[in-house]
């Protein structure tokens, strides 16, 4: 235990001077190492009590390619490897945690984690460029922002979609319709799934459709809008945009997308007061019957109300009253420590990405009472949450060095013992760990090029150009610009040019994709999340998958081609089993055993070919 | 009760057909099949109805498309279209398509998955539902092919293996289902047999059902690539007379390959030919898109009706709306879902003949008119497909085919 305290101690020396990480992120190592004997006593007192084995722990190749692959999203390189085993101190595991989780390696693959559960894409028809929301999760990452915090500004973020900074507006300008946009908040951090009660009662939870529309008072008002206002549109730019809609189509496009830069904005705070449907069928109400705000559960928040409901009822039914910044209500209550479902969730979902099963339930789909199968550890997660301040490198220190977690993972099929939240499963890995994983084969440095370097503000840049802008300069700059469609081209090569050398985009990771959504084919075909859904991805093979690993680009990729860096790394080796030990510990982080070894006389590139489209390799184990 | 009626040519107009209950029990409990596959040609971007086949409304309307006859009395078309007027005798032109949305990806997923985008749930398309309700162990292949450059087809909240096989690309045919070319056959067999060797111990101690479904999937991947019926998706195997019926545009291709895929029994073939998007320069832009689809459709019925597939395959052209009566400043047309034009083909429907119209200015869908999800329960109805069958989304809710949408039967004699 002693030498674990000193190990955070240490790290956390060496992490004072990088720039990198400036929180207060390993500042109680003690309290890490606690945590994590907190989670492994509790599961210990459980496998005691129904009389089943402690699962026995892993050994160092094993704990090593399972920690890169959960913390940074990649296998280890065969030098970090080396350099792993290699390593003689007994708190060698600890320290590797902090290193991986103060690493690029950790932004990159939890930028797509995040920028997948947050859904940033592009929105074609309504020119939500995606880039400043991009850059504020990344902005989060690299200042590794509490969770709750981060989710406390998407909820209550407004203002210009493109002002450098503001990007959490994306946040809301993601969904087209804000009743929508509640039931996605409600999902993406309460774990709840009360979409249904936006049209009807829920059929088996206790939501009612009136329920939904109190909550929806929080937020009522609040809407995204990407044109100028109507004010500012008569005032100083309808006069124009009617010119160059009849001198040319092309102009006006150019007008009209360049103008909503600088103007696309989130407005309203919300009034606290919604109207029911109009096609309330409930006899506890009537259709635009006004409804003051109120929560699903827990305490209510004090409203700041100018009207009563008494007042909103006399009104005309579109009217819902003053704006009076309940939305920041709302995300205070969401948020709150107290909230029983917000840090349950947030334990819920991070427990499944590192062990590979829900702790409580279904991510989006908890039910309030739920607390899993093992209610204290769910409690005391919870706890350790709340202890460590929502920071998420903190938590997943705890989770990293636990026993628990560095146990042997357990296969649930027929034969498996219950499963007792005792440890990982085996589960795919997810398609961009799967395509980063690749990388680690192609060159030593798999982390040269990631998102969370890459500047994506095109639109920011032009946005704070546009503030001087007057309505004669955007005539003059859709008349003399880019062209239509080349607008938004010409401020993303003016991003690429101010973020310099971004390297060749085969040695990309993933996450660095510029459209996110569609930008990697291969690990779209992996079953990488388009972000139109939470929880979008999916870990099921397909056929056109199996044919790309069988014959795709891996073959001159990485299988024959000389220069990848395993093939580099064979270069010195001549006898057979030292081979067949650079490629077992390069493609699956282990030495052969000695089962395999009849598999030595087979060719270089077969024995690659099969490793790469093994089950082992695309499963944790 | 609403009288929907055929607009028959010239000298049938006016005749009306007795109502049909498409809701009835009988419908509910499906029917003999009539139609074996889909052809679904796809024109996304938003066919302009007022160039090419509505020709009923004012001639202001029509605006510098001119009018040509068609080999049948009383349809008409535009004159972008002179091939495929020769062939109108086998297509039934429906003039009074409607959907709600009027923006591309909403207008092209309704078209699609007959649901409204909603962001809690993607639906599957009409040619994953079509895959899952008729796919049987005997097929070699799979029963929804998407060919083209557009986004594939999805499954939506089906498991992955109802999505679209996609070809992107006729030349190269389907990606990745020939070996590495310096693969050779017995080198291929040995990495297979170290696979297989190193799978089976890993089963050992961590199998699972995923595991399995991985080994599963090679299986049935390597069966594809070894299936007779892969060379269907090689056009150089096609014999020269019904190659000799398309010219070498790559959507005339794409029309071909379909045909080979149909004759093979792939129950659902999409083809996507894009682009139809012109809001400026209309007559400028037009005149070669229309030329892709008068060949390449021409084609296809020629091919189907020499093959006798005509009466198995029901051929379906669709867009997700289409464009305004009127031309703006810009020479080009916007955006219009209320009375748009569809085709049908095949599998015994109306042919030569028109069904519904617009209002002679072009604004609105006026007699008989086809919301979206009828227009997909007709496709489906004519598969045989019990249209009230319900599969239910990973959070339990129930949906169906086409919605609520009702097979309108009379477009089929």
């Amino acid at each position: 235990m002693n030498d674990g305290k000193r190990t955070i101690i240490a790290c956390l020396l060496t992490l004072a001077l990088s720039p990198i990480l400036t929180s207060a992120a390993f500042a109680q190592p003690a309290a890490i190492l606690e945590h994590a004997q907190q989670i492994d006593q509790l599961v210990a007192r459980q496998l005691k009590q129904v009389g089943q084995e402690r699962r026995p722990g892993i050994d160092d190749y094993t704990f090593c390619r399972r920690v890169y692959l959960d913390a940074v999203g990649r296998i280890p390189t065969i030098d970090e490897l080396d350099n792993f085993i290699a390593d003689q101190q007994a708190d060698k595991r600890s320290r590797l945690i902090c290193k991986l989780l103060s690493s690029k390696g950790y932004s990159s693959h939890w930028y797509n984690y995040w920028a997948d559960l947050f859904r940033v894409k592009y929105v074609g028809d309504k020119l939500h460029h995606p880039g400043n929301y991009s850059e504020w999760i990344k902005e989060a990452l690299r200042s590794n922002k509490p969770y709750d915090q981060m989710a406390h500004e998407l909820i209550n973020a407004s203002g210009p979609l493109y002002k450098p900074g503001n990007g959490a507006t994306g946040f809301y300008a993601r969904e087209p319709m804000p009743l929508d946009h509640l039931a996605n908040s409600v999902k993406t951090f309460l774990g709840l799934s009360i979409e249904c009660a936006q049209c009807h009662d829920h059929p088996f939870d206790d939501w009612t459709q009136k329920d939904f529309y109190k909550l929806a008072a929080f937020s009522s008002k609040t809407h995204l809008r990407v044109d100028p206002t109507p004010d500012l549109e008569k005032k100083k730019y309808a006069r124009d945009r009617k010119i160059l809609k009849n001198k040319s189509f092309d102009e006006w496009i150019v007008y009209r997308e360049s103008l909503r830069v600088k103007h696309a904005a989130i407005y309203g705070n919300g009034t606290g007061f919604m109207r029911l449907p109009h096609d309330y069928q409930y006899e506890d109400g009537k259709p635009f019957d006004a409804m003051e705000a109120d929560v699903l559960f827990g305490k209510m928040p004090k409203l700041d109300h100018k009207l009563t409901k008494a007042n909103i009822d006399a009104l005309r039914k579109n009217n819902f009253g003053p704006q009076i910044n309940s939305r920041e209500s709302l995300a205070d209550w969401m948020v709150s420590a107290e909230n029983p479902m917000f840090t349950k969730s947030v334990v819920n979902r991070l427990w499944r990405q590192v062990m590979g099963t829900e702790l409580v339930g279904p991510l989006g789909g908890l039910t309030q009472d739920a607390m899993g199968d093992h209610p204290e550890l769910t409690q005391q997660l919870i706890a350790i949450m709340k202890a460590t301040d929502y920071d998420l490198k903190n938590f997943l220190s705890v989770l990293f060095n636990s026993k628990t977690y560095q146990s042997k993972s357990l296969a649930l099929n027929a034969d498996a013992p219950d499963y007792l939240l005792d440890g990982p499963i085996v589960r795919r890995i997810s398609a961009e760990v799967i395509v980063d994983s690749f990388l680690s084969l192609k060159t030593e440095t798999p982390d040269r090029y990631v998102a969370t370097e890459f500047r994506w503000d095109g639109f920011t840049h032009f946005y704070d150009q546009s503030q001087e802008m007057g309505v004669k300069d955007f005539v003059k700059y859709s008349t003399n610009g880019p062209g239509r469609g080349a607008f938004q081209n010409r401020v993303e090569n003016q991003a690429r040019k101010r973020n310099g050398a971004v390297g060749p985009k085969h040695l990309w990771r993933v996450s660095s994709y510029g459209k996110a959504d569609r930008g990697h084919d291969v690990a779209m075909l992996l079953g990488k999340s388009d972000r139109d859904l939470i929880d979008g991805a999916n870990a099921e093979p397909n056929i056109p998958q199996i044919l790309y690993l069988m014959n795709g680009d891996l073959e001159h990729e990485i299988t024959t081609h000389p220069k990848a860096y395993l093939h580099r790394k064979l270069d010195g080796a001549i006898r057979p089993d030292k081979r067949m030990e650079i490629i077992w510990k390069a493609i699956l982080g282990r030495l052969p055993k000695e089962s395999e070894k009849p598999l030595f006389s087979n060719d270089q590139d077969d024995l690659i070919w099969a490793l790469l489209n093994s089950n082992e390799f695309r499963f944790i184990r | 009760m609403k009288r929907r009626k055929f607009i028959y040519s010239v000298g049938m107009t006016g005749m009306s057909l007795p109502f049909l209950n498409a809701n009835s029990a009988a419908a509910a409990a499906g029917q003999a099949p009539k139609a074996r596959s889909v052809i679904n040609i796809f024109l996304s971007g938003g066919l302009s109805q007022y160039d090419s086949f509505n020709m009923d409304v004012d001639k202001a309307v029509i605006a510098d498309s001119k009018i040509i006859k068609s080999n049948v009395d009383g349809v008409r078309v535009s004159h972008y279209f002179p091939t495929l007027a020769q062939q109108m005798d086998k297509l039934l032109v429906i003039n009074s398509m409607k959907s709600n949305q009027g923006a591309h990806p909403a207008g092209i997923y309704k078209m699609l998955t007959s649901y409204d985008p909603r962001s809690s749930i993607t639906h599957p398309e009409l040619g994953a539902w079509i895959s899952k309700r008729l796919t049987t162990n005997q097929d070699s292949l799979p029963n929804f092919v998407s060919i083209g450059k557009g986004s594939a087809g999805t499954a939506g909240f089906f498991p992955g293996q109802w999505a679209a096989l996609p070809v992107r690309n006729t030349s190269t045919g389907i990606d990745f289902v020939n070996r590495n070319a310096a693969v050779k056959k017995a080198k291929f067999k040995k990495r297979l047999s170290i696979l297989d060797s190193l799978n089976g111990d890993f089963d050992q101690e961590h199998g699972t059902k995923d595991t399995r479904a991985y080994v599963d999937t090679y299986k049935g991947s390597l069966k594809f690539m070894n299936s007779k019926d892969i060379d269907a998706f090689d056009l150089e195997n096609e014999n020269k007379y019904i190659a000799g019926l398309y010219d070498k545009q790559e959507f005339s291709r794409s029309c071909m390959l379909a045909g080979r895929l149909v004759e093979r029994g792939v129950r659902y073939v999409k083809v996507e030919l894009g682009g139809w998007d012109y809001h400026d320069d209309l007559y400028g832009k037009l005149p070669s898109n229309a030329g892709k689809l008068d060949k390449g459709l021409s084609s296809l019925l020629t091919h189907l009706t020499e093959k006798s597939l005509l009466d198995s395959t029901l051929v379906v052209v669709s867009t997700e709306f289409g464009r305004k009566p009127g031309v703006n400043p810009n020479k080009g047309r916007d955006h219009h879902p209320d009375g748009f034009t569809c085709l049908l083909a095949g599998a015994g429907v109306k042919a030569g003949q028109i069904y519904g119209t617009t209002t002679k200015d072009g604004q609105t869908a006026a007699d008989d008119v086809l919301d979206v999800t009828d227009f997909n329960a007709t496709i489906a109805w004519r598969l045989g497909i019990d249209l009230a069958h319900e599969e239910k989304s990973p959070s339990g809710r129930p949906f169906k085919l086409a919605d609520d949408g009702e097979a309108r039967k009379e477009l089929f004699a």
